[in-house]
């Protein structure tokens, strides 16, 4: 019985984590979005979630075979990026748009720098990039959710306000309200709660906070994901959204309906804290986190767009590597002299 | 008034494996086998190797010196047996590859040598002087029997340069699986004792500090008792400290217990610090006292696996071999035989190699402890995590360095500290893609001192 022993470097013993282990950990802590996106959404959910894993998985498999590499579908990150690409979709997003969206996402954000782990730039945030360039009116086109009563699911354009609960999404009236510098302080009293619940137009995944809190508790607490990152995000944007408030609260929302509307929450748990994109050390975590809520804050009340998180998870991912370099942990022993 | 035993005293990192002590705890040391051949090899420590002085055929006793070396920083070895020198050939090292070694075969009536140190009533560490005991430390061929195996005399010596203020004794013993520091601390006591005041006096300390890890409370209140009864109030002190592996590395039981770092690429006594292990602190007052060299040691002989798991008196030279048969054979299919811990013990082929000064445990592993994916050894890419970063004890980024010696980039690793690096093998432990990090660290910590070797700068 000591016949065939084995001989390999220490340690020989490992702790029972995995990298597959910790993707779906992700997988099961997105359940109550995606089941929060079926609800509003009815159909368009699970056809554009599953319409996004498949072309993910297939093209992540096909570049495999092109590269001749061993096949990477194991550690589950493909089905990762579909499903947080397919619910930072708007909800109308025809089907051929999604694929297009999901291949980029995988060929391009991913598979060109070399695979899991080589790869710059969030390549879920690399689809939707991608997409709202290519396809700039299906991306900002909405759908008011299935609960509202008395309204049909139809595509509205930002222009054609009836009122409030059919408005395309909290942050575009935000942003209206930021141009006509009145209307901030009524729009988000009668629509806090909405944007709470999830009663509101906006990306799949993104409008129930509810369930986005659940799953980040989730990771959380199974210690696939620190608190730095999503803490730094929400406590950045919420300063932010805090001095904005506190200047012109008629031009602006208040700082606790920013955290709840758009993709904060769902960027700040789930799309930040992708661990190869963010910085390693802890430090660094923290100034990666507080550059991500403060640009999406920039972009949210300065910028053209309504929406910021895309654009401020893939500005600080260019800058991930200097803030690695700065952060650089100093050995216990101090430097070598 | 009793010591505090839950202790909050630690150091940043360190990671949690399962400690496994419970196979072999309780277990009292036991007289290990009565061997027929011993293989005493030349280089247990660190420094020169001896060479024999003795040759084929020649007799030899039991306590005789086998082994003699003229440097400075080396170690005498002895023959633990009475018999005949059969032959001076070579045998596998955990670290060294093949090196030579003695090989005496007992003679039909050897008596098994038993633990038999006793404390008289007028032990009195000031009538010996300094010297003396340091030249008891040389003859007696004492390392560090913690693991390191640094030659003792070496360092106990004064250094009028670097003098030595704190002495600490080491009896964490962080590796799961292992406890044969605990058992001598409870069964030697007197031992030990007389060995810290032997090397405090020794050394010119003024202060002890006994570490502990806290899973360990009957050693601690043992300890503690001892050093009341025979502190004689001197400025001993039995401190608990958190159980986090790896406790046991110096730098890190300094950092715990006295809150101050050792400075990176230098050792201990620069900030006037001494650590030593408890089997070696006992085998120093063997040496004082009896005038009886480094011979025995005590092994655990553990793993899930292992018939009869315990801690055994064996003489030094024993082969795994015959201390696994002693010890009942295994009854799993065995997946490694590892010469000391799991975390940081060297897995071995041969299963002849000896057992040497430094050899604290045999643990024999099953598949199923070391895990599907470490055993299938199933990679992922690194996904930057940061949890390499998280538990590393001396604060570096072993990512960054395994991936630059993978890609042969010595420059970039040297950058990140590689040569600070202890090799506690935190790091891939909590690996989740399953990277060989503390190999790779392992390897560049080795091409770079050659590379320096080749070109001094």
């Amino acid at each position: 019985m000591l016949r065939d022993i084995i001989v390999s470097c220490a340690p020989h013993i490992g702790k029972p984590v995995s990298t597959r282990r910790i993707m779906v950990d992700v997988i099961i802590a997105l359940v109550p979005a995606v089941a929060a996106a079926g609800y509003y959404f009815r159909i368009r959910a699970p056809i554009l979630i599953c319409t996004c894993v498949i072309s993910s998985v297939v093209t992540e498999l096909l570049c495999n075979l092109i590269r001749r590499k061993p096949i990477s579908l194991g550690d589950f990150s493909a089905v990762v990026t579909g499903i947080i690409l397919a619910l930072s979709l708007p909800p109308g997003l025809p089907v051929w748009a999604a694929i297009i969206g999901s291949c980029f996402a995988i060929a391009v954000g991913k598979m060109v720098f070399g695979g899991l782990g080589a790869n710059i730039f969030n390549p879920a945030m690399v689809g939707r990039a991608f997409l709202t360039a290519s396809f700039g009116v299906l991306m900002t086109t909405w759908m008011v959710p299935a609960t509202i009563k008395g309204v049909k699911m139809s595509k509205i354009a930002p222009e054609n306000v009836v009122d409030a609960r059919t408005q395309a999404t909290p942050l575009a009236w935000s942003k209206l309200a930021i141009k006509q510098k009145y209307g901030a302080n009524r729009y988000s009293e009668e629509n806090f709660v909405a944007t709470v619940t999830g009663e509101v137009g906006g990306c799949l995944g993104e409008t129930c906070v509810i369930t986005l809190l659940i799953g980040g508790l989730y990771l959380l607490v199974r210690g696939t994901i620190d608190v730095h990152i999503p803490l730094a995000v929400l406590l950045s944007a919420f300063v932010f959204a805090g001095i904005s408030y506190l200047i012109n609260s008629y031009a602006y929302v208040q700082p606790f309906f920013h955290l709840t509307s758009g993709g904060l929450l769902l960027g700040a748990f789930f799309i930040a804290t992708d661990p190869v994109t963010a910085p390693l050390t802890v430090r660094g975590k923290w100034i990666y986190g507080a550059g991500i809520g403060a640009l999406t804050m920039l972009i949210r009340i300065f910028g053209e767009y309504p929406e910021g998180v895309m654009y401020a998870v893939l500005l600080m991912n260019a800058v991930t590597p200097l803030i690695d370099r700065f952060c650089k942990p100093v050995p216990a022993g101090g430097k070598p002299r | 008034m009793k010591v505090d035993i839950k202790a909050r005293l630690s150091f940043p990192g360190g990671t949690f494996p399962p400690e496994s002590k419970e196979l072999t705890r309780d277990s009292e040391i036991r007289v290990g086998p009565a061997v027929k051949e011993v293989a005493i090899m030349l280089s247990q420590h660190i420094g020169a190797a001896c060479r024999p002085i003795v040759s084929e055929g020649n007799t030899v006793q039991a306590g005789q010196k086998v082994g003699d070396c003229d440097a400075f920083v080396s170690a005498l070895v002895h023959s633990p047996i009475t018999g005949k020198v059969k032959e001076i050939s070579l045998r596998s090292h955990a670290v060294l590859g093949r090196s030579p070694a003695i090989v005496v075969e007992a003679y039909a009536h050897n008596p098994t040598r038993h633990p038999s140190f006793k404390l008289y009533d007028d032990f009195d560490e000031s009538r010996y002087s300094s010297e003396q005991i340091c030249e008891a430390v040389r003859q007696a061929g004492i390392v560090g029997m913690g693991g390191a195996g640094f030659p003792t005399r070496v360092k106990i010596e004064p250094n009028p340069e670097m003098p030595k203020k704190i002495l600490i004794i080491n009896g964490c013993e962080c590796e799961p699986y292992i406890t044969c520091d605990y058992r001598i601390m409870l069964e030697w006591t007197e031992q030990i004792m007389a060995g810290v005041k032997l090397a405090k006096k020794a050394s010119g300390c003024s202060e002890v500090f006994i570490g502990i890890e806290d899973n360990k409370p009957e050693a601690i209140e043992v300890m503690d008792a001892a050093v009341r009864t025979y502190g004689d109030g001197e400025k001993i002190k039995v401190v608990p400290v958190r159980t986090k592996y790896p406790q046991g590395g110096e730098r890190q039981l300094i950092k715990s217990i006295l809150n101050k770092n050792v400075p990176t690429g230098g050792i201990p006594p620069m900030i006037g610090v001494l650590v030593l292990n408890v089997a070696t602190v006992a085998a120093i007052a063997e040496a004082v006292v009896c005038n009886w060299p480094l011979t025995h040691r005590v092994v655990t002989v553990t793993g899930e696996a292992i018939a009869n798991p315990g801690n055994y008196y064996v003489p030094i030279g024993t082969s795994v071999e015959d201390l696994i048969e002693f010890c009942g054979g295994v009854t799993q299919k065995s997946a490694k035989v590892i010469v000391g811990g799991p975390m940081m013990g060297v897995a071995i082929a041969d299963l002849k190699t000896p057992i040497t000064k430094t050899t604290g445990a045999i643990t024999v592993l099953t598949k199923y402890q070391i895990g599907k994916t470490k055993f299938e050894k199933r990679q992922t890419p690194c996904i930057r995590c940061g949890r390499c970063l998280e538990v590393c004890p001396e604060r570096l980024v072993p990512t960054k360095i395994a991936h630059a010696v993978k890609n042969n980039l010595l420059d970039v690793a040297e950058n990140y500290y590689v040569s600070a690096c202890t090799e506690c093998g935190c790091c891939s432990y909590v690996c989740p893609a399953n990277i060989e990090l503390t190999g790779y660290i392992r390897t560049g910590k080795i091409f770079l001192a050659r590379q320096k070797k080749m070109m001094p700068a």
